[in-house]
């Protein structure tokens, strides 16, 4: 009972991103990719928002990317994050080029910088969800 | 990257703000942003010597839950309405209301609007205990559904405090830089006796001040207030003959990054940069002829960027420009003169644009006028920090 209530959310993955938690669960990152423009997005939704084509497929992609920016959160919104602070949620800038807010694993908080590499890593939430984190690429 | 259009320059000076007032600002409990609204303009009904029979035009925006928000203000306020809507750009929304009153007062839809803007946040969510929890335990059900809560995203301080990040980064901009915003806006209102901070805050204060979401600190996020302000909006002929001497509507400009917050630069170039353009660009003026800014403080950097885009400094040079005390009355550019957001209260924006009508009426107190002031400039910045309005003010 008490699990239950200090778990974190759980993602609810809306249809049009079923395909992406669906990947993430086999641990792999995969974001739609435009058949008519060749290009990436994110989040998921139904048309490029690039070129508004309407075909696309699911492909996986490197995994590694850059901050692009980050915050450290010190307030606990949540009784969930009560444990973590003070965390950092990240903004990533895959090599592909989307960008995905994440956490930021395996490095303390106050050595995060923008630039820096990483590279995804799941955080297994139960048997049907996991959830893609980013940790300092090594060398 | 400028659209090539052309502002329309002949609605230049077409109309002025003729009343203007606020409601009870700060803690207000047991009474509805509504009610708060209809305070308001009442006051400014009184301010302007006018009667609510007297007003053909309601333009507001409800809160986000309100359905036709403006039908039940203009009930309370007991008229009809030749032209009426609720807008919903957010802190941006309030701006727009006094140009679309400014477009349909030109083209004969309506003569006089009155545009105003209500809020009960901090009855809300700080009242009482009750409030309280239930502001802190929001059921799942409110939260996004995926790609923010799972990795403990919440709220508009982390979404402000990205671009803070990127801007330190990029630029070398300090929390010294973003202390001296929060401490120049709270002189300010130690000078404003409606405002909600008494205590002076100094730049040792604002360091000490708990951490929230990094780089920002308590002292780095606006107030959560009760508050509403309104403003009366007529043609320039009508504002002749009136009370107050009239503020001429110079210029206004709109501009939203809707590819998002988190895409291109947005978050360090924000929609001021376009929306600025806009407005000088109908006024006739640039960043030079401007003698104060209110500008939409809802955390300290976003004062900073806003100040770079529109061009009072360089693009990575807000932080120098600050730090000269630029912003504080008897500065080169004094700023949020009514202690802002940060400091006196927090009304996504209305209140921005009571004080830039006041600063351009000249008639307060010398040690809270901005010395000859003719030209304002008042921003707008909302909708999920994309959505950017701006205006400018000038005396008759």
């Amino acid at each position: 009972m008490m699990s239950e209530t200090i778990r974190k959310p759980k993602p609810r993955p809306a249809p049009e991103s079923l395909p992406y938690w669906q990947a993430a669960r086999d641990h792999r990152l995969a974001l739609p990719k435009c058949e008519s423009c060749d290009k990436f997005w994110f989040p998921p939704t139904r048309s490029c928002p690039h070129c508004l084509s309407m075909n696309f497929s699911f492909e996986n992609v490197s995994g590694k990317g850059k901050i692009f920016s980050f915050v450290t959160y010190h307030r606990v919104y949540r009784p969930a994050f009560e444990a973590d602070v003070p965390y950092v949620v990240a903004l990533v800038e895959l090599d592909e080029g989307p960008r995905l807010l994440t956490n930021i694993l395996g490095i303390p908080h106050d050595q995060v910088t923008c630039e820096m590499r990483v590279e995804v890593t799941f955080d297994d939430y139960d048997d049907e969800i996991s959830v893609p984190k980013f940790k300092p690429t090594k060398g | 990257m400028i659209p090539d259009i052309t502002p329309a320059r002949e609605l230049r000076d077409t109309c002025a703000i003729v009343g203007t007032a606020t409601s009870r600002l700060g803690k207000v409990p047991g009474v509805s942003s509504l009610d708060l609204l209809v305070e308001a303009i009442r006051n400014a009904l009184d301010d302007a010597g006018l009667k609510a029979s007297d007003v053909d035009g309601v333009l507001c925006r409800g809160p986000d839950e309100s359905y036709s928000h403006h039908q039940l203000l203009a009930e309370r306020l007991g008229i009809n309405a030749r032209f009426s809507t609720t807008l919903t750009n957010g802190g941006a929304s309030q701006i727009m209301s006094v140009a679309l009153a400014v477009m349909a007062i030109r083209f004969g839809l309506a003569k006089t609007i009155v545009c105003g803007f209500g809020r009960d946040t901090w009855s809300r969510t700080h009242s009482s205990e009750e409030a309280r929890v239930r502001n802190e335990t929001r059921p799942e059900s409110m939260l996004a559904r995926e790609f923010g809560p799972e990795y403990g995203y919440f709220g508009a301080t982390a979404a402000h405090a990205f671009g803070a990040t990127r801007h330190m980064h990029l630029y070398g901009t300090t929390r010294d830089h973003f202390g001296e915003i929060a401490v120049a806006f709270r002189e300010h209102a130690l000078r404003n006796p409606d405002a909600s901070m008494k205590k002076p805050l100094s730049i040792s204060d604002y360091h000490a001040g708990r951490l929230i979401v990094a780089p920002f600190g308590m002292y780095d996020c606006s107030l959560r207030s009760d508050a509403a302000g309104a403003v009366i909006v007529t043609s320039a002929d009508r504002a002749k003959d009136m009370k107050q001497p009239p503020v001429l509507i110079k210029g206004f400009g709109f501009h939203n990054n809707t590819r998002g917050w988190f895409a291109d630069d947005n978050m360090v170039v924000t929609a001021a940069k376009q929306a600025g353009e806009a407005a000088y660009a109908m006024a006739g003026l640039g960043p030079r002829d401007v003698d104060t800014a209110q500008i939409y403080d809802c955390f300290t950097y976003m004062v900073l960027t806003q100040l770079e885009d529109y061009g009072f400094c360089k693009k990575g040079e807000g932080g120098d420009f600050v730090a000269s005390g630029a912003l504080r009355l008897g500065g080169a550019l004094p700023c949020n003169t009514s202690g802002g957001q940060l400091s006196e209260a927090h009304c996504e924006g209305m209140l921005q644009i009571v004080e830039g009508v006041r600063q351009m009426r000249h008639t307060y107190p010398e040690h809270r006028q901005v010395k000859d002031a003719e030209i304002a400039l008042i921003s707008g910045h909302g909708g999920n920090q994309v959505c950017h309005s701006t205006l400018i003010l000038g005396r008759a």
